[in-house]
């Protein structure tokens, strides 16, 4: 927070920040740097009616201070058929642990975006370590709720091979470096989704937001809107992000 | 100037088209996640119902091959942990199975499967104690696990020919182990005694037997030993056993950003499939005594290799392949194959000891042929959000012949699947998929999910 608070000093002296500054500003803004618990639910909306059945995620992150990576183990909580399977997220370590067979399966980043744990760790997402950021200039959007927002949008395009899109858009709000709404795009320059960030909420010690609107751009149908809660701070051992550790979590 | 101005003109209507699709409404309530929750338990409710189509074969089949089956199970699994650093597992399903040639009310139509029931202690943080009934289990290919050592005699009713559905549904084995876990690196030790002699094959699954003998006939160590090397995931196992001591690796790394490669090794002194399953059906009573084998083996106990080395591909984000070579070299090779059906032809009466073979590969879930293949492409949302279709096939590269299963998983609601299972062994009458007595299989499954 510390360190936003001197951005924004920066930028109040007519100084601009650089463009992967001000994209690590919002990943600080947006990403406790504690290890913490808290609860994901998954709401799917096709042709604005929500879903009966949603998703609920236990997710535990824990910041991978060697790499600048957040680490993720996601947990299904609902629906009944899915309950105590796991996806551990770890750069290029991914693993899918099925409780039933007893048996964790490797999976690619690009198998990962096949399943709704896919937007499991979409709010833990540092995208300054796997982006190269460019400032493509300052605009005024709308956010989710349709109130504007002076933002400097930015374009991120990957710069290592844990990077989940090719190239990203972003809008971060330059008062407070919460970002706004962000554009994924494929490797063909396809536009996949839209998400729109919202519900500023106090969270481990910051304003963040407690939400986020996916627009599925490519079924137009579709919107998936990301709800966390439940947050609190807890220890985290560095040995749970593995695959023998996946088994041994139910007992934790 | 012009284009920037279309531009602008373009991009103002899609962002608000954009704000236009977020919901008004409020998201469902959030559920708390019962994440440090005493008990865990999952239950559901299970209906199969298989068809299967026969045909006549070259080697007469010994056994009548009922042709509808219906499976009514209950199975629940239950983690219950009454202090932080102990746990009590267990996990049942039990069975009401009625199917043609069999009276409605004989000792086969109930049936309890007791997969697992075991105790569990954290000794120190990352250091584990365990006794009891456990699904052990590793390896890392999909199709045929060499170093999956505890999964002979493991299987129950399935309702799917599937792999990985198979893997859901299978007996432990009574062990004790212990597990250390540290970071980036693990250690094993499981040790599971004799408690009974080996069972006859096929054996009787009836009653609430929980068949300790099936899982636990030999005395059995296994050590591992679990470690990274940067994106390498390194597994290396060794077991030991009085008939077939053995050695293991398993390997997986990431190519790129949709390929896992995977392989799996087990090495070790042993007899050929043949001999073994000869030596087991006379030990058993399931074969009379000084039955001749109908392929000729040595009797020797060389060093024998087992390999299942392949990858899983991704797709955009829709559909993923797995494709798998498989090894087992104390299977059947094509000479083999000739000899079991020239004994079949030359004299009938050798069908039982020629088709008990097949079985008891079946029962220790090793491949039949030397070589083969397996493919499995999985499509989890098939055209409509909630429908899974998946596609596998194991191919004999000895003849060509091929086992193929289709299924499609519809999620009707958040308890309630319905899945239809289409299977078919395809192949001349000579070869291993052709000659078996089931033409074609259809299973359709009701779960509700309590």
């Amino acid at each position: 927070m510390s360190s936003v608070l001197v951005l924004a000093a920066a930028t109040a002296a007519a100084e601009p920040p650089s463009a992967k500054d001000i994209v690590a500003a919002a990943d600080r803004a947006r990403n406790p740097e504690v290890p913490y618990r808290s609860t994901l639910t998954l709401v799917d909306y096709v042709r604005g009616k929500a879903a009966e059945r949603g998703v609920v995620l236990a997710v535990d992150v824990k910041l991978d201070r060697s790499s600048g990576q957040y680490r993720n183990l996601v947990r299904y909580v609902e629906p009944p058929r899915d309950a105590g399977k796991l996806v551990l997220l770890d750069a290029s370590k991914m693993w899918f642990y099925d409780p039933a067979s007893r048996t964790s399966v490797r999976i690619s980043p690009q198998q990962r975006l096949t399943g709704q744990a896919s937007d499991g760790d979409v709010l833990t997402v540092n995208l300054a370590h796997d982006y190269d950021a460019k400032l493509l200039g300052e605009e005024t959007i709308k956010d989710a709720d349709r109130a504007e927002r002076d933002a400097w949008h930015l374009e991120l395009r990957a710069a290592t091979d844990d990077a989940m899109y090719s190239r990203l858009e972003l809008w971060v709000e330059k008062q407070t470096y919460r970002a706004v709404k962000a554009k994924f795009f494929s490797d063909s320059g396809r536009l996949l989704k839209v998400a729109y960030y919202r519900k500023p909420a106090e969270v481990l010690g910051a304003i963040r937001p407690t939400e986020t609107v996916i627009i599925d751009a490519v079924d137009t149908n579709l919107v998936t809107t990301v709800s966390s809660a439940d947050y609190r701070q807890i220890e985290i051992p560095d040995e749970w992000f593995q695959r023998e550790s996946l088994p041994r979590l139910k007992e934790k | 100037m012009l284009a920037l101005a279309l531009a602008l003109l373009l991009a103002g209507p899609a962002d608000d088209d954009d704000l236009d699709r977020i919901p008004a409404d409020e998201p469902t309530a959030h559920v708390t996640a019962a994440a440090n929750g005493s008990v865990d338990a999952r239950a559901y409710a299970e209906d199969a119902l298989t068809l299967t189509t026969a045909r006549d074969v070259v080697v007469p089949f010994p056994q009548t091959v009922p042709r509808a089956q219906n499976r009514t199970s209950l199975d629940l699994s239950l983690e219950w942990s009454p202090l932080a650093a102990l746990s009590f597992v267990a996990s049942d399903r039990v069975d009401v199975v009625v199917e043609d040639g069999t009276d409605v009310l004989s000792s086969q139509t109930i049936r309890n499967e007791l997969r697992e029931l075991y105790l569990g202690w954290e000794a120190v943080p990352g250091t584990y104690l365990e006794l009891g009934r456990i699904n052990v289990r590793n390896g890392a290919a999909l199709g045929y696990n060499p170093t999956d050592f505890f999964r002979a005699r493991t299987l129950i009713g399935q309702p799917s020919l599937d792999p990985s559905v198979l893997r859901s549904n299978r007996l432990g084995t009574v062990v004790v182990r212990a597990q250390t876990i540290w970071n980036g690196a693990s250690a094993s030790l499981t040790f599971a005694p004799k408690l009974g002699e080996p069972p006859a094959i096929p054996g009787d699954v009836g009653g609430l037997d929980p068949r300790i003998d099936a899982t636990n006939a030999a005395h059995r160590g296994l050590a591992e030993a679990s470690f990274a090397f940067g994106d390498l995931s390194t597994q290396a196992l060794v077991y030991l056993e009085d008939e077939g001591s053995k050695v293991g690796i398993d390997l997986t790394y990431p190519f790129g950003r949709s390929v896992i490669g995977y392989l799996e090794w087990a090495g070790g002194p042993e007899k050929s499939l043949v001999a073994r399953a000869l030596e087991y059906g006379t030990k058993t009573g399931s074969l009379p005594a000084g039955t001749r084998t109908p392929i000729p083996t040595d009797g020797g106990e060389p060093f024998m290799n087992d390999l299942a080395a392949g990858g899983s591909w991704t797709i955009g984000t829709t559909l993923t392949l797995n494709l798998e070579y498989h090894f087992h070299q104390a299977g059947l090779s094509a000479a083999d194959w000739d000899r079991w059906f020239d004994a079949g032809r030359a004299n009938p009466a050798a069908a039982g000891a020629l088709w008990y073979i097949r079985g008891h590969a079946a029962a220790e879930l090793e491949p039949l042929a030397m070589h083969e293949a397996f493919v499995r492409a999985a499509w989890p949302h098939f055209v409509v959000d909630h429908l899974e279709l998946d596609g596998l096939a194991f191919v004999s590269l000895v003849d060509g012949s091929t086992l193929a299963q289709l299924t499609a998983r519809l999620d009707v609601s958040n308890t309630w699947s319905a899945t239809l299972s289409l299977s078919a062994n395809v192949g001349p009458a000579h070869s291993e998929r052709g000659s078996f007595p089931q033409a074609f299989t259809s299973i359709f499954e009701l779960v509700w999910y309590l």
